[in-house]
């Protein structure tokens, strides 16, 4: 049996019919050749033998109905959402994939905080203003939308401002 | 490399390198030590045609006020520290204080008071983007008016 270990793993895949043709076979010619196994074949044979007789007669004794009835109700039993949900995700997510979509989710939401940044950003580009006190002076604001541009335009025209505003042609642009 | 073919670990690197981008997305909106202010004063008149050609990146903001010549008198910038305040002197004997008040949103909040003498002209808190501008004019000087640029960049 030296060096036959694996072999009585075969020897009982063998006996459950689970090898195939060419490896039945070769372990066939082996079991001829050696004691060990053979001897491990007819002990497995022994054993299978007797489990098959005691579960046989055991099993004439068992009323199956109640289970098949309950397999029946499991069959027929409507599962609720959220199961179906379920399983069709672990279907198309299995784990090794389920462990992507964490970073992938973080990484749409990182896009999706730059862009409404960069939106934000271009909707901001205007100036506010916040509060003006020109002092009783008159004051105009103006907002030009294809430069982006904000104005305060301050009117001195007014009686008692310095001498300079008298030399100015307009008192305010034509804007 | 050989690390890097085993999936954990490929994907434990991503979430840590998406982290530290969130977490340096987050930090991007602290608030700043300093704010450059820029000043450029020009004078707007209906004397000539003349268009400075330093003015050229403000051009079509200036185009708006439609003067039909303008001239930069002087161009000054100043580092402010944040909550902190800087005097600028502008032609014709009058000053601008400029304060930055806050930054938010990549917007920075300017309380800007300007004075003739000691006369106080206007007073008021503009929130401009980061690196942009906006226009304050009216005050007569030599035959036009003076327009001022303000833009503000975070340091």
């Amino acid at each position: 049996m030296n060096g036959c270990e694996d072999k009585v793993a075969s020897i009982e895949r063998w006996l459950d019919g689970e090898l195939s043709g060419a490896e039945s076979e070769s372990l066939r010619v082996h079991m001829v050749a050696c004691a060990g196994c053979s001897e491990a074949r007819r002990r497995l044979e022994k054993l299978q033998s007797t489990l098959t007789g005691v579960l046989s007669s055991e099993a004439q004794r068992v009323d199956f109905m109640p289970f098949w009835r309950a397999v029946q109700l499991r069959i027929n039993e409507k599962r609720p959402w959220y199961q179906d949900a379920l399983d069709w995700m672990r279907g198309v997510l299995p784990a090794s994939r389920l462990a992507w979509v964490v970073p992938a989710v973080i990484a749409l939401l990182l896009a999706g905080v730059s862009l409404e940044s960069y939106w934000r950003g271009g909707r901001n580009a205007f100036a506010t203003v916040e509060s003006i006190d020109a002092y009783g002076r008159n004051v105009a604001l103006l907002r030009e939308y294809d430069t982006k541009t904000t104005v305060i335009w301050l009117y001195q025209d007014q009686e008692g401002e310095n001498e300079a505003a008298e030399e100015t042609a307009p008192s305010g642009p034509a804007f | 490399m050989k690390l890097l073919k085993k999936p954990p670990l490929r994907v434990l690197l991503f979430s840590l390198l998406a982290m530290l981008a969130v977490a340096v997305t987050g930090t991007a909106q602290t608030q700043p030590q300093n704010i450059e202010v820029r000043i450029g004063a020009i004078l707007a008149s209906n004397q000539n045609d003349e268009f400075d050609a330093r003015l050229k990146g403000l051009e079509k903001q200036l185009r708006v006020l439609k003067y039909r010549s303008y001239r930069l008198l002087t161009d000054k910038s100043e580092n402010i520290p944040r909550n902190g305040n800087k005097v600028f002197e502008i032609p014709g004997g009058r000053s601008l204080m400029v304060t930055p008040q806050e930054f938010q949103d990549n917007r920075i909040a300017l309380q800007v008071r300007l004075t003739d003498g000691k006369k106080p002209l206007l007073d008021t808190t503009v929130r401009i983007a980061n690196k942009g501008n906006f226009i304050l004019g009216g005050p007569p000087h030599e035959g036009g008016v003076l327009v001022l640029s303000i833009s503000a960049t975070v340091q």
